[in-house]
This record gives C-alpha cells, structure tokens and sequence, in this order.
C-alpha cells in the first residue's frame, strides 16, 4: 500500500523535474514542475479524434495499456511493505502484464493503417524484446542471492550478508535505469522531442491518440517512470525503518529524474540501427551481476 | 469392466470406417462426424477415468510374435488422450465449414479418402498413447504417420503439396527407423518388446545412448531443432483443419514418446536433463526467429510450434533436472508445466491455425502482406486469431501465461541446486525464455496487425466476408476451454500432480506440504488474472464515463499533411521484422532476386525484386549432406543400370552365396 502512494507521488513530479532540468540546461527557467500534470488534465477535458482507418482495437488499446501499468504497479514493494499484490514469481507477472500493455499500444499504432506508426511500432517491439533478458537475468541473479523468488522478499533480503551486494545493487541500477529508458522510450534510445515522424519511436506510435486516451498513455507513461525508479530504490533500502527509507525514496528519484534529465540535455540519440545491439549489452551488465553473486556465494571454488 | 464397452465401439469404429467410400458424398461428413463421435465418447469414459487414479488394462486383443497386446490406459496416456479427442473434436467441427468449398470439387473418392485418413488418423493417435508393445507401437506410429501424410496431401493437384508430403513422409521414416532401432536394441539386451523390458534395460545399462535414441526418434515428431525440417513445409500444405490437428496434437505425441521414456529412466538424470534444456532452448529461440520474419502466416504458425516444443522441452529438462537433484518441487514444476503447456498449446495453435484457416478460405492467399484490414470484414475471426496470440504469447490474463509461469517458477526452484554449471545453464535459460517471449509479442503483432487491421494492401478477387457460424463455433469452444485453464489453473494442475505422482512412482515422494510456496502463487494466479480484469474494467468504465459527452470526431490517419496516401504506403510485414532479421543474418538465410540496373540505362523499365528467407538447417545443414551423399552414391550407378539381365544375374548371385555359406555352414 505504501508503495502504491508513493509511486502516485513520485509520479506526479519526476517527468516534471526531467523537463526543468534539461530547460536549466539549455539555459531557460523552463515550465513548472507540475505541467505534465496539467498537461493530462487538459486532455482530459478534450474531445477525441479517431482515425477512420481503426477498429475497436484502437478505442481499447490506450485503456488496456493503462491498466497494464497499473496492474504492475500494484505488485512493486517499498522496503519492508509488501505491494497490494505479492507472490512467489511476482517479478515474472510484472514483466508480462507490462508485456501485455505493450502488445496492445503496437497493434493499435499498427491500426491507423499509416507508415509512421507501424515503423514506431516495430522499433518498440524489437526494443523492448531486447531489454528483456536483461531484466530477467538480473532478477533471476537476485534471487539466486537470496533464495527468495517475490519482488519484497529479495529486495528486503539483498543486503544480507555483504557488503559486495551494494556493488551489485549500482550495477543493477544501471540495468534498470536503462530499461527504463528503453521502456519509456527516453534518450539515448529514443528522442521525445524530436520532430521527425522518421526517427520517433514511441512519439510515432501515438501519432493518432486524442484527448482522454492520449491522456492515459501519457500518464501510463508517467506511472512506468516512478515504477522503475521505485524498483531502483528498492535496491539500496532493504530492511532501513521508514524514518529513513522515505526520505531517502524521494532523494534517490530526485536524483534519477536530475540524471534523466542531465543525459538528455547533453547526449545525442544512439543510432537507430545500433540501438538494439546496445540494449544488448545491457544483458551482459546483467551476466556481470550475475557472476558477481556466485562469486558471493563462493560458487566458483 | 473398464473395457467392455470401449472395445466394440472401436472395432465399430473400425469397421465401419470402409463403409465410408460407398456412401453418398452428400453424407460422408455427417457419417465420418458421427464415427469420431463414437470413438471419443469410447476414450474419453475411459480417460477420464484414469486421470482420477484408475488406470485401466484391456483383455489381450491381438497376439504380435505370440505376445498378447493389450491397451493400457494410466494417468499419462488419459491425459494425451483426452488433449486427442478435443482436438480431433473442434478440428472435425470446423472441418464441416472449411471442406465445404473443396467438397463440390473434388471427386467422391477423394473426399472419401480424407475422412478415411483422418477417423484412422484419430483411432491411430489413440492407440499410440495406449499401447504398451514395441513391435505394435512401431505398427500404430506407422499407421499415424500414413494417414497423417495423406491429410497433408489432401490438395494432391498442386505440386507443391506433393512434394511438402513426400518430405513428410521421408522423414517420419526416418523418426520410425530411429525408434526401431532403439526397441530392437532393448528387445537384444532383455529378450521382451514390451515398455516394461524398459526397466530392465535402464535398470543395468546406461541410460544415455538409448534415450538419446528415443529423444531423436520422438523429436524429429516433435520438431526439436534441428530435426524440425518438416513442419514448415507439412503444415503450410495441408488443410487448415489439418495443421490445426497436426501442431495440436500429432507433434505433441513426440513429447509422450519422450515422457514415456523419462517414466522408465533409472539414472543419468542430470546429464540428460542438461541436454535437454539445452536443445531446447535454442529450439525455441530458433522456432521463434524465424517465426517472426515469415509473411507465410501459416508457415509462420508452424515455426511457432516448434518455439513452444522448445518451451514444453525446457519443462522435461527441469524435471529430468528434478529428478536428478531429488528435488520434488523441480520435478513437479518442470513436468507439470511442460504437461500444462502441451494442453496448452494444443488449445491456442489450434485456435490460430483454424481462425488463419478461415482468413485463407476468405482469401486464398497465405501471404500477409497480401492482406490488410480484414478485422471489418471479418470481426469474429480477429477476435479469435488475437485472443490466440495473446495466449500464444504468454500474456495474463490467458492460460499461455499459466503455464509459462509453471515453467519459470521451475527455472528459479532449479536456482537452488548447488552446481555452478546447472545454475548457469539455468540463468541463461531465464533469459532465453524472456527472449521467447519478447519476439512472439514481436511475431504476432506483426501478424495481426498485417492480416487484420490497417486497410487492404491489395484488391481480392473475391470480397471476404465472416466466415460460417459451423468453423466459428469449434473456435469458441476452443477460447472457453482456454479461459477455463486461466482461470481455474487448479483443477488441471491437481489432475497433472496426480498423473506426475503416478509417474514418479518410486523415485520421487510427493511433498508433503503440496508444491509449498509456489503451489499458492500459482493457484492464485487467476485471482490476480481477475484483479487484472477488473482494473481494465473500471478504466474503460471511468473512459465512456468521460467520453459521453466529449465531442467525438472521425478523420483520416495523420500522415504527414501528405495529401494523396494509398493504402500500400502501409507498413508491410517484412518491413515490420527487417530490423530484427538484419541482425540475425547469420541463422535467418535471406535470399534476394532482382536484376541490378545497368550503367546504361537511363530509363528502367518494369522490374522485379524478390525476397524470401530459407530455414537455416534445411539450407546449409541438410542439403548440404544430401549433396555429399549423392556424390558418393553415384559411384554405384553401375549396379542400376536398368539391363534386365544383370537383375538377374544378381539374383542368382545372391541365391548362391546363401547356398554356398549354408554348405560351408558359416550361415546357420
């Protein structure tokens, strides 16, 4: 339950401090924090535009996505809180609810029938397919850590033991921050404010959403954010009572947003045809965690 | 008592199968429907039965050798059977709506054939899954593979089926020469063909090379890379009805010809499971690549059944891993879930091949890319094919995400082993399997958002229209049977433990305590599939809250502020997987024909540029080696040379050689 509030609340500001930042950067005052917010409530005040090329698919797809996001949210702990749902193999459930808001945000870009859309369309479906093993293998490595299988009872159980498992925790960090960015279709893997419908990824594919539905996927999109940045602080707090592991949550995603927000102000987008090879590598970081913990566990002897 | 009356319905059955090439064409469907009928009610009493603990032996039928041949009817066999009889059911259903073109043009026999075949092709599975003899499981495996191999011929007119059936029919030999290989080698060591002499066997020899035997014979059924070879060619050719029983269920009796063997296994567990998860892991990550780059979608289905037999086989590696570690809970999770994905996947592919079957008759194309929109000309089957692909692509809330769930809580359990090699071969497993997962959703956007939605690529012949209420209903019955997997795991979870405790009998103790942990996560599965339901529930009830009095405005698709597009600016198929196939260039073989423009010419003409991917082994392996052997065997052209004199001479040659070492006494 905690982590349910606190995803809403990280939610709320962390798109709006990436947007400060990179205005800092670029050298104006920029808008304030709470705009994207502002932004969806506009939306939702619209009406909507449908294109005459889609079917019903079109008209579910935004909700289903949604519900996807916060199908997975709900499964995400905070310390020693469990989510509202928790289970043995909750981590595999998480991947493949978000898989399922993904399937339906490719075929209904692949509905409106338009070339944009459908090139978005495959480049998201083939990145996303390569940030999965990553995530998995790290996942799995933490498991193998703690003998736990459910998202609370590994991360609460991480740091139990040695002090390598910090080392470890930075690497996933790493892992995680960088699916997120491919999930959330963010620098260096994708341009959010690019204007060429050629070299979008996930812009592309919403080309044709209007109104309430553009509003869900954005705020979809938000949720997914705070989600992964609670999964990164999940890492470090482990069992710490909550005088300090909340604090500490909002640090940690401030710190996040800050670095998002940082790297998208000074890098240039990957090259599309070289995105998926480096979303790969991310597998590799992943294999490092995972020989670092059968190192701990001495399982190299 | 259990047999008495399953015996004279089959040998009704039997009998009466004849009877269907002198009766009117009018009435060969609804006298072949009311045969199945007859044999599935016989098997599934039976069946059923067992599953709850029963097992059943029939009265000696037949004497093979002087050996009586029973049936045997235990918890493995009922629930293979009973997977045969739904498949047969809604393949023969559906079949009533899609022969209906062919039956006006094909001759009586032709059509008397084909209901022939498939009532011999159905009693033939059955008796596989039932028979307990070596020399009469090689005779009904032969049976099964002849009438299965006249199903896929059944469009005999074109060539290319043909040949697609000859290919099948070569290599099952090769799977029969295999499997007689491995009963003759136990039948040298115990003198017995029966399964039981497999104890014996395992029980004083090694266990590796025999079962590495069996697992080629069965696998080349099965369609384990790179035995595969058949299935992308078998399955396009024949009949939607077909495909759709063939990657059902006939590929699924490779896997109980490998869990009948894994029954009587003594020792080498670990070993044996290692190899296995390995092959099949790149059986599925091979079956899945190249899946997603085919615009064949019928060909694109059978690659994905050979994707999910690498899933299912990843199952038996962990219970094979189970069993050797003596670790209850892998040998439960490993089994349980490949059992569960077989069921599984027999419901979801052939709901896909029989809703792609419906797009083909509408059609008459198998090229995706050929086709566009057809979600408003045919909305029932677009619901079916996507619900299919959701399923087929482990997605909650459908019963693919139940089973693959099984099989992943089974990787994590086999974590727990203290060996450095099976924890990494594990590892690397979890990922080949998220990697799986990723390009299905990949393939099978791509192949509904191709075939389904979007507008037409191209004009058709004829308009399609939604296809019978009789090919829709099977589908239906097939999505009920889905959703009763998703959403009541335990049931069919409770019948596989049962069977998987009777298998185990001896080796492997049932935890007490039930699965522990994972057993309440995975029989809460369906209270988070609900949660899940419900979530979309009040989103999309909060949205036409909302949208009710929002203005709601139709126009075109944004397209740059382009004026003119037509609907062949779409995103085709093959530009939809060309990112994914270019970075696999080195095991998706590519071929491209087109003309290069000259210097010269400064104004080109028509031209044609064409593309089409080869199977990687098929290409490079096989061909290769068939080239080798033809070289060498045509060293021995001389034999052959068609003069009738020297077939004759050779006979007498032979004749006196026999005689001559019969005098000599070396041949006795």
């Amino acid at each position: 339950m905690l982590s349910l509030i606190l995803i809403i609340i990280a939610s709320a500001f962390f798109t709006g401090i990436i947007l400060r930042v990179k205005s800092m950067a670029s050298g104006r005052k920029g808008p304030g924090i709470f705009q994207p917010l502002k932004d969806v409530a506009r939306l939702f005040k619209k009406g909507v535009v449908y294109s005459e090329t889609t079917s019903f698919v079109f008209r579910i797809a935004p909700t289903i996505y949604f519900s996807s996001v916060v199908m997975a949210m709900l499964v995400v702990p905070f310390g020693q809180s469990k989510g509202i749902v928790s289970f043995n193999g909750d981590f595999i459930f998480f991947a493949y609810v978000l898989a399922l808001g993904k399937f339906f945000s490719i075929i209904s870009a692949m509905d409106t029938g338009s070339s944009f859309e459908g090139m978005g369309a495959s480049r998201e479906a083939l990145y996303s397919m390569f940030a999965e093993p990553a995530f998995f293998i790290l996942m799995g490595s933490i498991a193998l850590l703690t003998g736990f299988t459910s998202f609370q009872e590994m991360f609460a159980a991480f740091h139990i033991g040695s002090y390598i498992s910090y080392a470890l925790a930075i690497l996933g960090t790493f892992v995680l921050m960088m699916v997120a960015m491919v999930e959330n279709s963010r620098m260096p893997i994708d341009d959010p404010k690019t204007h060429l419908e050629l070299t979008m990824v996930h812009e592309v594919m919403i080309l044709d959403n209007s109104g309430f539905d553009l509003g869900l996927i954005l705020t979809a999109g938000y949720l997914k954010f705070a989600i992964y940045g609670t999964l990164v602080v999940n890492m470090f707090i482990g069992m710490f009572p909550y005088q300090y592991s909340i604090p500490a949550f909002f640090v940690i995603q401030l710190v996040l947003a800050t670095g998002v927000g940082l790297i998208e102000s000074f890098m240039a987008r990957f090259r599309m045809s070289h995105n998926a090879q480096f979303i790969f590598v991310l597998t590799s970081v992943s294999l490092l965690i995972f020989f670092g913990v059968l190192l701990i566990l001495g399982k190299f002897a | 008592m259990a047999f008495d009356m399953e015996i004279p319905m089959l040998t009704v059955a039997i009998i009466m199968s004849f009877a269907v090439f002198f009766i009117p064409k009018k009435w060969q469907y609804l006298f072949g429907l009311l045969l199945h009928l007859d044999v599935i009610i016989a098997t599934s009493m039976l069946a059923l039965d067992a599953l709850t603990g029963a097992s059943a032996q029939s009265p000696a039928l037949v004497y093979l050798l002087g050996n009586p041949i029973y049936l045997v009817v235990d918890g493995l066999s009922a629930f293979f059977v009973l997977i045969v009889n739904f498949t047969i059911l809604t393949g023969v259903l559906y079949a009533g709506g899609y022969l209906k073109p062919y039956a006006e043009k094909k001759l009586k026999a032709d059509m008397a054939l084909h209901y022939f075949s498939f009532l011999w092709f159905h009693i033939s599975m059955l008796l596989v899954c039932t028979v307990r003899d070596g020399l009469a499981f090689l005779i009904v495996w032969e049976i099964m593979s002849l009438s299965s191999m006249m199903l896929v011929i059944f469009d005999h007119q074109n060539p290319k089926t043909l040949k697609a059936g000859i290919n099948y029919l070569v290599q099952m030999h090769l799977s029969i020469t295999f499997l007689a290989i491995g009963f003759i080698w136990v039948y040298a060591e115990t003198g017995s063909f029966g399964f039981d002499a497999f104890l014996t066997y395992f029980g004083s020899n090694s266990n590796i090379w025999l079962f590495l035997i069996f697992f080629t014979g069965f696998g080349i059924k099965a369609g384990f890379v790179p035995l595969h070879t058949w299935l992308p060619h078998a399955h396009p050719a024949a009949p939607s009805h077909v495909s759709g029983v063939m990657s059902g269920v006939i590929v699924k009796l490779g896997i109980y010809g490998i869990f009948r063997v894994v029954s009587y296994l003594k020792a080498d567990f670990l070993l044996l499971g290692e190899i296995v998860v390995s092959i099949s892991v790149l059986t599925g990550l091979y079956g899945i690549l190249n899946a997603a780059i085919r615009r064949d979608f019928k060909q694109m289905l059978a690659y994905c059944t050979i994707e999910n037999i690498g899933i299912i086989g990843i199952g038996i590696g962990l219970g094979l891993m189970g069993l050797g570690n003596g670790s209850a809970v892998l040998y439960y999770l490993g089994f349980g879930g490949a059992l569960l994905h077989v069921l599984n996947h027999s419901l979801f592919k052939s709901l896909l091949f029989y809703s792609a079957g419906s797009v083909y008759q509408q059609t008459h194309t198998r090229d995706m890319d050929k086709l566009g929109g057809l979600i408003r000309q045919m909305p029932n089957t677009a619901i079916l094919f996507l619900i299919g692909a959701l399923a087929i692509g482990g997605l909650p809330p459908f019963n693919g995400f139940v089973s693959e769930f099984v099989l992943y809580c089974g990787l994590l359990e086999g974590l727990k082993s203290s060996d450095i090699s099976q924890i990494t071969l594990l590892v690397f497993t979890l990922a080949g399997l998220s990697i799986i997962g990723g390009i299905s959703v990949l393939t099978f956007t791509k192949t509904f958002g191709t075939i389904f939605l979007g507008s037409e690529r191209q004009p058709l012949d004829h308009k399609p229209t939604e296809v019978t209420l009789i090919m829709l209903i099977p589908q239906y019955l097939i999505v009920a049977a889905m959703l009763s997997v998703a959403f009541f795991p335990q049931f069919y979870l409770n019948a596989i433990g049962n069977l998987l405790a009777d298998m185990g009998n001896g080796r492997i103790p049932m935890p007490a305590s039930g699965l522990s942990g994972y057993s309440k996560s995975i029989a809460n599965i369906n209270l988070y599939f609900l949660l899940l339901m419900a979530i979309m529930a009040v989103s999309w009830f909060a949205r036409s809250l909302v949208l009710r009095n929002r203005s709601v405005k139709m126009e075109t698709t944004w397209g740059c502020a382009y004026l003119a597009p037509n609907s062949r600016m779409q995103y085709t198929g093959k530009s939809f997987s060309k990112s994914l196939s270019k970075m696999f260039t080195f095991i998706l073989v590519e071929e491209k024909k087109y003309q290069e423009l000259r210097p010269g010419e400064i104004f080109p003409g028509n031209r044609k540029h064409r593309s089409l991917y080869h199977d990687f082994f098929e290409n490079r392996l096989i061909t290769f080696m068939m080239h080798q052997l033809i070289y060498a065997v045509n060293y021995f052209k001389f034999i052959q040379n068609g003069r009738v004199q020297s077939y004759v001479w050779y006979g007498i040659v032979f004749m006196l050689t026999i005689f001559v070492l019969t005098a000599l006494n070396i041949l006795k």
